[in-house]
């Protein structure tokens, strides 16, 4: 009996993926998953795993309450899961004009500010940002025109505080604290950031106010980690110099001198910090 | 058929064609107005959707009225207006063409052999009838007998009479001529309505106009961006509504509000952005194609042979006539015996002096110029007995009391002297290696030298030829020389390539061979038996005066029998195409401007940093969305002369005519709508309510 | 400067290979001798791998490969948990499936699913790299098509589908990705079949470590141009991209075939310097985008990124922001879709790059083959209206480009836009765009980036958008499989019509379609028209938020 060639043709279809699945869905990775045990590779194919974890992922060196356990170097802000969660990893994916804080959720500018202020104050140093108010949210206006976009202007709201506005005045008009869960954009409020006079390259380094792509960056920049030496080292009574020695140590510069950007990896430095 | 009385000299013209009379554009209104019928514009998918739009904004001007809308309405009817008017005024250009040759088809009466007289409309094909001195030649036929001057300037423009007798190539004839001496029998040829003057009517009128192979392809691509750009107007609507709704202290504006973008400036930008220039003038420039080939004198049957021409690769050309002068001509006297050059070349005049034949004219004109022969009026000769050319004999010559002078091919009057010398031979054999044609001169028993004809090549071919090198075509010359000969000349002319003691089968050959190798052939003949090669060429250029067989095979007749004019359809077929390619880049390419005026214009309103975009700082929104559309509508009346003129072109490589055409279309395209726009904006900045 | 270096030396490794892949590549395809292992899959499959096909044949059996495959993947991810290593995760819901299954196929490898928290690593390697490779496979398969369809002297037939796919899988990608997946374990990316393991940290929190055959996978993702990540941070994820230099080899993992089929498609139509042609199109618009991405995340323009100091929002510490940026240029300019970093968080223009590039129609160099057809499209329609310009029927490489190659390639030209604009503007005129999860512009940018990529077979996103609600797994699923099929068939026809068809010999009169000018002609064609068809809608997205 011959099959109709429409037949024919998806059953030659099935009959070779079939064959593929088993070459490239089964033979290929499971001969690398045996190369994986060959001595040398083992480690890195397990994952590059030491006992607190592995040093290409990285974790929160926080107590149970999420505060910053201060003898260590902090890892940068982190999207997955409550924090360094590998089974769920993520990224913010707030985007450059996330500005308004809404019921929900706080606005990627709110969450830039409050973590420049909190490790401002964490390391005693000045965690002024553009665009970010002193009590660490967005600094951003809703500003009302007669005309909608255009005329006098006859209101204006300070979006994300519902206290004491950043600006008593903008443009000769009162700026009034928001209310909680109101729309000032549905309201036809014109959203307004307000620059401010913090210097345009913050004290606190951009990796330490951003979250990274994976949720489980291992790395911080090393003028984040010069920024914490000073805490660490008082923390735990090492001389400055020998905290900058070990953050030179385990800073990976540029490999081949052009790739990617120098970090230092913060699991292997507190691991060195506790070995001392 | 006065139209046609600037015809273009052998030599070579750029291609170009009468000028715009801007009377034309007026009386083609009414024509134009007419197309508007849905059911005609719908042949013509861009412009059709501009109607629709049309239509769109006029009700919704109707129902809501505002200076905007109206103005807006009244320029897109202009638009699908202006796009009629092109073609109304390329068919109007043909429309009085038509009416001339119609004038000469009136009533005519057809003489049957058989003594009845039926209207010339009735004649079947193979009737036979017979056409007196003063009578207008009923239809198209052979001559099956006698030999007639018939004027043919109705159809040609031509006023000198031509010859037109039984057998041979010159047995042609045309319904709606008129013998001017003699009497002709003339079996016709065609079928009732069919005549050579009705298909020409036909075509003038541009009346069954068929798209040409690359037309339609081109109105494929047109017809996708039309929907690409209609797609992209209309999926915007959702997110308009969406922007305006989330910038809520957005005003509403003439361009926007909260069901979207208006609709009347929908269709502004809609219009704008399908290429209405390419298509308003897509069928215009066909049609002006077709007509620049009338105005040359050239009857294509079909537009695809326009296309064809364009495409081109090898020319065949006859060497007799388009070459070479028709004949050779007489180039040197070269004595032998110690005889003098004057004496030989007085010997030679006065043996020519009957000889009308152009190579016996040459003779008697070079002795003239040489050596101050005046030439001799055979009549006023006393005794002088001239001895006529023929087969036989292979010579000619006179008889002067006993003077016996002969001349012709050098074994025929040697035979005739009984005897010969090696210099002779020498000379003989000389003459021919060049590529020359020797004639001997003898007296009695003597020779006394011989004179050299040669084939004269046009002035000016070698020129053509390498031009059409440049452009890519390689011209074959055809001759029935023998090969030594066709060298000679063919290295002269500088064709690429001769085909020698060709045959009509050789030629056939010649031309399956070049289509074979993917190369599209033209050529010209005029004889019967060119007629298989006739078909079988992609161009075949028919001469007027040739048998009707070859007429029906060939795809083009030309009028002037002129078989040079090959190389101007290859030209006008090329110009055809570039003005095609060249406005189709400008309109495409204007779009970017009309972006850079509509779309800020709208959404500025709503997110005012899209000012940034307004990069020509028009007045306001209305005036943004009003210039662009004006521009629109103008841009196409502006380019109807070149529409109808086509592009200058001039035959050079192709990187360097699309080097040019890019230049003058693409950033012209580019930048002439910015200037355009912005002048417009400042002239209606001052409309109240804009 | 580091960043400048890094693309350099991507392309000179790039152009070191254009011509020795390409020649393997010609050799592969064109080749007539079978080794014993392709011999013994042909008599499995019951094909003759003698017979040639037509084009019809040719599609439809792509078109049956295809079908099966996506019912097979779907049913596979439907009963996952019924099978070995499912790491006791749940069959994948229906809508899920199906839009991951057409996801796969199409070579788009959008991801509507967690990695980490929705597939057993049996669905990842024996589902879903599977289809890596031969949707890989297919593209390719294509191209050759086309570009035979090109070659051919008046023949019928294009080849056989089947010998091209088993050739190109074994020859081709399977080979390199041997080498590759040795140098990624080197480079420290995991391969093994763990179900993970809890680590106790350095302050006593608990860790889940994930594990998986992820090294043997991530070869062929970017190989193959697909994109798809094992984890839901892709190759932002340490255990998928785990060092500066691995991120290197990935880009040129994807870029290396997608640049060397033009010198495939120069050998077979016997002019090497067609094959330049195309591929400086290719170079300039890339290099164009790759600087002008990287350029505008350096600026860092835009509130947040100005308040931050640096666009490094999403971003990882060790790759930085110009390496991130170039990453995010390269996988969407190729169908690639793999992110290194976040491009929802990228700035407004630097965001709006994807978009652009996708938009183009991922011609730049584009997915494995299916850059090339694109391109070849374009090219042809460029062909047509320059070779207007010179007054001839316009040729490409010897084959006259009329009616019904217009018509099919203004067809091909058309499908993707209208799949992309019409998807987007039936997210919002039906409320589903209610999804996103930024406000205003932004928001708007994530609805049109999501049937861009998915239109365009990329599978990047801008990720803030919620996806795995039915409605969205549909429309994006239809999206990708129209996306991909119908110009494939498109491409198949017009090959099969160009492949009739007589060569016309090159003359002082035929357009030159490998000088500069031809070039840049292309290359304005491809800009411009893309400019026209989007620059509506991306000026209520990234171009209003960019300029506010």
């Amino acid at each position: 009996m011959r099959l109709p060639t429409w037949l024919s043709q998806h059953l030659a279809a099935l009959r070779a993926l079939l064959v593929l699945t088993v070459l490239l869905g089964l033979a290929y990775p499971l001969a690398f998953v045996a190369i994986g045990h060959l001595p040398g590779l083992s480690h890195k194919a397990n994952g590059s795993m030491v006992t607190v974890g592995s040093t290409l992922i990285g974790q929160s060196f926080t107590d149970a309450d999420g505060n910053p356990v201060p003898k260590y170097f902090q890892s940068r802000p982190s999207a997955a899961g409550d924090g360094y969660d590998p089974t769920s990893t993520a990224a913010s994916n707030l985007g450059p004009e996330s500005v308004v804080d809404t019921a929900g959720a706080k606005s990627l500018l709110t969450q830039v500010c409050e973590r420049s202020l909190a490790i401002g104050r964490l390391e005693n140093v000045d965690g002024s940002r553009p665009y970010c108010t002193a009590d660490g949210v967005g600094a951003v206006l809703a500003v009302f025109h007669r005309d909608g976009l255009t005329g006098p202007i006859t209101r204006v709201v300070s979006v994300n505080q519902t206290g004491t506005p950043f600006l008593a005045t903008y443009h000769g008009v009162t700026v009034e604290p928001a209310k909680n869960d109101t729309d000032y954009v549905a309201e036809g409020g014109v959203i307004t950031p307000i620059r401010g006079d913090a210097p345009a390259k913050p004290v606190v380094p951009p990796d330490a106010v951003t979250a990274g792509g994976s949720g489980l960056d291992p790395d911080i920049s090393p003028a984040y980690a010069n920024l914490q030496a000073p805490r660490i080292a008082r923390e735990r009574g090492l001389p400055l110099a020998r905290v900058h020695e070990l953050i030179e140590e385990h800073t990976d510069g540029r490999a081949l001198g052009f790739l990617g950007e120098p970090a230092v990896n913060v699991l292997e430095l507190n691991l060195a910090l506790d070995a001392q | 058929m006065t139209m046609l009385a600037d015809r273009p000299a052998v030599q070579s013209t750029p291609v170009k064609s009468g000028m715009l009379d801007p009377h034309q554009l007026w009386r083609s209104l009414p024509g134009a107005v007419r197309k508007l019928d849905p059911r005609l514009m719908w042949r013509n998918p861009v412009m059709f959707i501009v109607e629709a739009g049309s239509v769109f904004t006029t009700v919704l001007a109707v129902a809501d009225p505002s200076v905007l809308a109206w103005i807006v309405t009244v320029w897109l009817w202009l638009t699908v207006v202006f796009a009629n008017l092109a073609e109304a005024v390329a068919e109007g250009r043909g429309k009085a063409q038509a009416a001339t040759l119609r004038a000469a088809k009136q009533d005519t009466v057809a003489h049957l052999r058989d003594g009845r007289e039926i209207p010339a409309t009735e004649l079947q094909q193979g009737d036979v009838v017979v056409v007196e001195a003063g009578q207008v030649i009923p239809g198209d036929g052979d001559v099956v007998e006698g030999i007639a001057s018939v004027d043919e300037s109705a159809i040609t423009g031509e006023s000198a009479p031509v010859i037109r007798e039984s057998g041979g190539d010159r047995s042609a004839v045309t319904g709606g001529t008129r013998v001017l001496s003699d009497r002709i029998v003339v079996r016709i040829t065609q079928k009732p309505g069919e005549s050579f003057v009705d298909r020409m009517i036909a075509l003038v009128e541009g009346a069954n106009r068929q798209k040409t192979p690359n037309e339609i392809a081109l109105n494929i691509l047109l017809a996708a961006l039309t929907i690409i750009f209609l797609l992209s107007v209309v999926t915007l609507q959702p997110l308009a509504i969406f922007s305006k709704a989330y910038q809520a202290a957005a005003p509403d504006t003439i361009a926007i509000d909260a069901h979207g973008v208006t609709g009347i400036v929908l269709v502004s930008l809609i219009v704008c952005l399908i290429p209405t220039t390419i298509g308003a003038l897509l069928s215009a420039i066909g049609i002006a194609g077709m007509d620049r080939l009338v105005q040359r004198n050239v009857l294509a049957m079909s537009g695809r042979a326009v296309e064809a021409a364009g495409d081109v690769s090898t020319l065949l050309l006859d060497k007799t006539g388009t070459i070479t002068l028709g004949n050779r001509q007489a180039a040197e006297f070269v004595p032998v015996d110690g005889v003098s050059a004057a004496e030989l070349a007085d010997a030679a005049q006065l043996s020519s002096l009957a000889d009308e034949t152009p190579e016996g004219r040459s003779i008697v004109v070079l002795a003239k110029n040489e050596f101050g022969l005046r030439e001799r009026e055979p009549g006023l000769m006393t005794g002088a007995t001239f001895v006529p050319f023929t087969a036989q004999t292979r010579m000619s010559g006179v008889d002067l009391g006993t003077r016996q002078i002969r001349k012709g091919a050098a074994a025929a009057v040697i035979k005739w002297v009984g005897r010969s010398s090696d210099e002779v031979a020498e000379i003989v054999d000389g003459i021919s290696a060049s590529g020359g044609t020797p004639l001997v001169v003898a007296e009695k028993d003597r020779v006394l030298g011989v004179i050299h004809l040669k084939d004269v090549v046009k002035e000016g071919m070698r020129a053509r030829f390498d031009e059409m090198r440049r452009m890519g075509i390689r011209t074959v010359m055809i001759t029935g020389d023998n090969p030594r000969t066709a060298a000679a000349i063919a290295a002269e002319a500088g064709v690429d390539d001769f085909l020698a003691e060709a045959t009509p089968e050789d030629k056939l050959a010649l031309i399956k061979k070049e289509q074979e190798g993917g190369r599209l052939v033209a050529m010209t003949g005029d004889g019967t038996n060119d007629a298989p090669a006739l078909a079988q060429a992609d161009v075949g250029v028919a001469m007027n005066t040739g048998t009707s067989a070859a007429k029906e095979a060939g795809n083009m007749v030309d009028l002037d029998s002129d078989p040079t004019k090959l190389i101007e359809i290859v030209e006008i077929g090329k110009q055809l195409l570039i003005t095609r390619g060249a406005l189709t880049t400008f309109s495409i390419a204007n779009d970017i401007a009309k972006y850079f005026a509509i779309i800020p214009a709208i959404f500025a309103a709503v997110y005012p940093g899209l000012d940034a975009l307004n990069v020509m700082r028009l007045h306001s929104p209305g005036s943004a969305i009003l210039s662009a559309v004006i521009f629109n509508a103008l841009v196409i009346v502006a380019l109807i002369p070149l529409a109808l003129r086509g592009v200058r072109y001039r035959p050079s490589s192709a990187s360097a005519l699309l080097r040019r055409n890019l230049w003058v279309y693409g950033l012209g395209g580019v930048i002439v709508p910015f200037l355009g726009i912005k002048l417009i904006d400042l002239l209606i900045q001052f409309i109240p309510g804009i | 400067m580091a960043g400048w270096l890094f693309v350099i030396t991507l392309v000179l490794a790039v152009a070191a290979v254009y011509r020795p892949l390409g020649d393997y590549l010609h050799r592969v395809v064109s080749g007539r001798r079978s080794n014993v292992v392709e011999r013994g899959i042909y008599r499995l499959v019951g094909v003759d791998p003698e017979a040639e096909q037509s084009w019809g044949v040719y599609a439809r059996s792509v078109l049956a490969f295809s079908a099966v495959s996506i019912l097979f993947l779907y049913l596979f991810l439907r009963v996952q948990d019924k099978l070995w290593l499912s790491l006791g995760f749940d069959g994948v819901p229906t809508h899920i499936a199906w839009n991951t299954a057409v996801s796969f196929v199409t070579n788009t490898n959008w991801q509507a699913y967690s990695g980490e928290s929705t597939m057993g690593h049996l669905a990842q390697m024996a589902g879903l790299a599977v289809q890596n490779f031969v949707s890989a496979a297919v593209g390719i398969a294509v191209a050759v098509a086309l570009i035979r369809g090109f070659a051919a002297r008046k023949t019928k037939t294009l080849g056989n589908f089947w010998v091209d796919l088993t050739r190109i899988t074994l020859r081709v990608l399977l080979p390199i990705c041997v080498l590759a997946t040795l140098v990624f374990m080197v480079g420290g990316v995991v391969q093994n079949l763990s179900g993970g393991a809890d680590v106790t940290t350095l302050t006593g929190a608990t860790q889940h470590i994930t594990g998986g055959p992820v090294a043997s996978q991530e070869a062929i993702k970017e190989l193959g141009t697909n994109g798809g990540g094992f984890y839901n941070t892709n190759s932002a994820h340490p255990f998928e991209n785990p060092t500066t230099w691995t991120n290197w080899v990935q880009l040129f993992l994807i870029l290396c075939i997608p640049f060397a089929m033009p010198r495939v498609f120069g050998r077979m139509v016997g002019q090497n310097r067609q094959g330049y042609a195309i591929v400086a199109v290719m170079s300039v618009l890339a290099l164009a985008s790759i600087a002008l991405t990287v350029g505008f995340e350096v600026h860092a323009g835009g509130t947040v990124p100005q308040a931050v100091g640096a666009a490094m929002e999403g971003k990882e510490v060790r790759f930085g922001v110009p390496d991130s940026a170039t990453f995010g240029a390269v996988t969407t300019l190729t169908s690639t879709g793999a992110v290194n970093s976040f491009l929802d968080s990228y700035t407004s223009f630097g965001g709006m790059m994807p978009m652009v590039n996708m938009m183009l129609g991922e011609v730049a160099p584009g997915g494995v083959g299916a850059g090339l057809y694109g391109l070849l499209i374009l090219a042809t329609i460029t062909v047509f209206v320059a070779g207007l310009m010179v007054g001839r029927t316009p040729e490409y490489v010897g084959k006259k480009i009329g009616a019904r190659e217009m018509k099919l390639a203004s067809l091909y030209f058309l499908v993707t836009p209208a799949i992309v604009l019409i998807g987007t503007a039936a997210a919002f005129a039906t409320g589903h765009n209610a999804t996103a999860l930024n406000a205003g512009p932004h928001g708007l940018s994530e609805v049109l980036y999501a049937f861009t990529s998915a239109g365009n077979n990329n599978g990047s996103a801008f990720a803030g958008i919620t996806v795995n609600t039915p409605w969205w797994d549909t429309a994006l699923g239809l999206a990708m499989l129209l996306g991909r099929f119908l110009p494939i068939i498109l491409v198949l026809a017009l090959a099969g019509s160009l492949a009739r068809q007589r060569p016309v010999p090159e003359s002082e009169g035929t357009l030159p379609t490998h000088q500069p000018l031809f070039v840049g002609l292309v290359v304005g064609v491809t800009i411009v028209l893309v400019a026209l068809t989007f620059l509506p809608a991306l000026a209520l997205g990234p171009i209003a938020e960019g300029l506010s």
